[in-house]
């Protein structure tokens, strides 16, 4: 009982100095930033943040907001990259200057973002709505969707980003240049084109489709094309019966270059050659990283150009 | 053959034929089942091996592995915790519980972050030594305290199933590319059962059942007690020996292509004993019927849970197996 009470003690004194500590280093940062601009309120997917002036220093927790930033002009000073500098794709590294790794986008390092000194840190709603408090703790935190979200929602928080870092009045100019790039890229689709696509994520362990509200079953759709599997879950998993039972007329398989993956296996089964995709040549073999982890305008002009230019070349 | 051991042999033969007869009708509806709409010519036709039409082809090249390699898996963890229960003499053995599976599964996911080409018929080494890890952590923790009890080494178990599962977990995490998708095959999943796996796990399985079969009898005489076994002759040493080395056969096998299912090891032998008593020449072939019953039926459970996708069948054996680990542990109490 001793022991409860002393252990429970401490707790609570850790629990005040932690308190007393964000109060203090709040109000400091207040006091100094509101002395050079004005505060701007930003909502996001959880809730409002204020932020004083232009950030300048900016931790990015997910390649979606690697691929806005560089799409502004901005590196960030810190990007959560799993350890793995080439999971950024090359038309977004070379917008890049000089970042420091952050490391995991799952587990966040909270002592290696904080020596960054940031003043705006841009984080996923889905993966670290649970970390928000202590991310807020460091600098003013935007959590917005990324992973698991379409196309569609990943524009919508493009403005949110713009506005944020101050450039505001270029991020409508920019997704009407996105989109007249991708108009420009979608004339090459007849009218008529009536073949299903399918993106799937492909392994040693199964196959991943990525349906209508997937972020690339999206963007396809949003080209006219049709994902051939609508459904409410984005990636599910499925046999090779349920494939052939949706019949794919495209396929791009996402795959990490020189994996095993369980298509090895498929192949081999004559079912695999009852697939409309298979039957009439059209499995194209795509970069994962461009094709699933980026999410962004950029990766989805490249995904664009990607898919066009393998299905009407 | 006394009056009794007639009374057994009957009650033995009827549940046997029972069994037989559900794992038939659970395998044809298995292969019957599915999102490509079919006629029972085309179940018959694929059955016999028929590959003229898609139908056919669904059936003899993806349902009728699939249900294999359910029934297999089924029966061998089955077994698996059959030997465990006799030779620990523990009504909590099993391989999950006594960290088997999670040190089969530990290796496997290591194996693939470390060796990104490796073919199944490897991982199955893979398993084996994991499963030997796990089996001996456990037996080493569990027995190193003179007032031992059968909780005590399943709370030995637990643990270390939990710290393996943790290092499992901290692999996915830190190599999120390479094994991502593996959750799905961690939760335990037959659907993607090909021939392959059913090669790959056929011989392991069949020759571990048939040594179980080889050592019933000294099963039997073990689960009596190390001091009457010795009595009789018994080479305790040998019999332990080679019932674990066919405990890790069976179970890593099997956990190398379905993953960790769980609790299909507990359940079973337990329900078999409660037909047919104490004799393992008895419980063994049962056992085995029953947990390729028990599997087949959840992997057919398992597929309307998301329909039409897949879903673990490890949720389903969980489902079923939790409460009754719960029903066990409450009625040991009672007793005491």
């Amino acid at each position: 009982m001793k022991k409860l009470v002393l252990h429970s003690t401490l707790v609570l004194w850790v629990c005040i100095l932690a308190l007393a500590g964000c109060s203090t280093a709040e109000s400091t940062r207040e006091a100094t930033a509101s002395d050079q601009a004005e505060a701007r309120i930003i909502k996001h997917e959880f809730g409002e943040s204020t932020i004083q002036g232009i950030p300048k220093r900016i931790v990015a927790l997910e390649y979606s907001f690697v691929d806005s930033l560089a799409t502004l002009g901005v590196t960030p000073v810190g990007i959560a990259d799993d350890n793995k500098p080439d999971s950024i794709i090359a038309p977004i590294k070379e917008k890049l200057g000089e970042y420091t790794s952050v490391g995991s986008r799952y587990e966040v390092n909270f002592e290696l973002i904080s020596s960054l000194q940031p003043d705006l840190i841009i984080g996923d709603v889905s993966r670290h709505k649970e970390v928000y408090a202590q991310l807020n703790g460091i600098a003013p935190t935007l959590l917005l969707k990324s992973h698991g979200a379409t196309y569609q929602e990943n524009l919508s928080s493009f403005p949110v980003i713009a506005e944020a870092v101050g450039k505001k009045d270029e991020a409508e100019p920019l997704l009407q240049a996105h989109q007249a790039n991708l108009d420009k890229l979608k004339a090459s689709i007849p009218q008529d084109e009536q073949r299903t696509v399918l993106p799937a994520v492909v392994n040693a362990k199964g196959f991943f489709a990525h349906t209508s509200k997937s972020y690339a079953g999206s963007l396809l759709e949003s080209l006219g094309l049709k994902d051939a599997i609508h459904s409410d879950e984005a990636y599910p998993q499925l046999t090779l019966e349920q494939l052939v039972e949706y019949n794919p007329d495209v396929l791009f398989l996402m795959k990490t270059p020189g994996e095993q993956t369980i298509i090895d296996e498929w192949s081999k089964n004559p079912l695999w050659g009852t697939i409309s995709a298979v039957k009439n040549n059209n499995v194209y073999e795509v970069d994962r990283g461009v094709w699933s982890l980026s999410r962004g305008i950029i990766s989805a002009e490249t995904i664009v150009k990607e898919a066009i230019g393998q299905l009407y070349p | 053959m006394t009056a009794t051991d007639a009374v057994t042999r009957r009650v033995f033969a009827s549940y046997l034929f029972i069994g037989l007869l559900l794992a038939a009708t659970g395998f044809i509806w298995s292969v019957s089942l599915g999102v490509t709409d079919l006629r029972w010519n085309d179940v018959l036709q694929g059955l016999l091996g028929g590959k003229e039409t898609k139908e056919q082809l669904v059936i003899s090249t993806i349902r009728v592995p699939r249900a294999l390699v359910a029934a297999l898996a089924g029966a061998a963890l089955a077994v698996a915790g059959a030997l465990m229960q006799a030779m620990t003499r523990n009504a909590f053995a099993s391989p999950q519980i006594f960290g088997i599976n999670a040190g089969a599964s530990f290796f496997v996911v290591l194996f693939i972050v470390f060796f990104p080409g490796i073919s199944s018929s490897a991982l199955v080494f893979a398993a084996f030594a994991g499963a030997f890890m796990g089996g001996l952590l456990v037996f080493i923790l569990g027995y190193s305290n003179d007032h031992r009890t059968p909780v005590q080494l399943a709370l030995a178990g637990i643990a270390v199933s939990m710290l393996l599962s943790a290092m499992t977990e901290g692999f996915i995490v830190l190599y999120d590319n390479q094994t991502k998708n593996v959750l799905f095959w961690l939760a335990g999943a037959v659907h993607n059962g090909t021939w392959k796996d059913v090669h790959t796990v056929i011989p392991w399985s069949l020759t571990g059942m048939m040594i179980a079969l080889l050592l019933s009898r000294s099963l039997t005489i073990l689960s009596l007690g190390d001091d009457i076994a010795r009595g009789l002759g018994q080479n305790i040493l040998f019999i332990r020996l080679a019932v674990s080395c066919t405990v890790i056969m069976l179970a890593g096998s099997a956990v190398s292509i379905v993953g960790p299912i769980g609790f299909v090891g507990l359940i079973v032998p337990h329900i078999v004993r409660h037909w047919v008593g104490v004799d393992y020449r008895f419980i063994l072939p049962l056992t085995a019927v029953f947990g390729s019953v028990l599997l087949l039926y959840a992997d057919i459970v398992s597929r309307f849970i998301s329909y039409p996708f897949e879903s673990p069948v490890g949720i389903v054996t969980t489902g079923i197996g939790a409460p009754y680990l719960l029903y066990l542990l409450l009625r040991r109490r009672g007793r005491l």
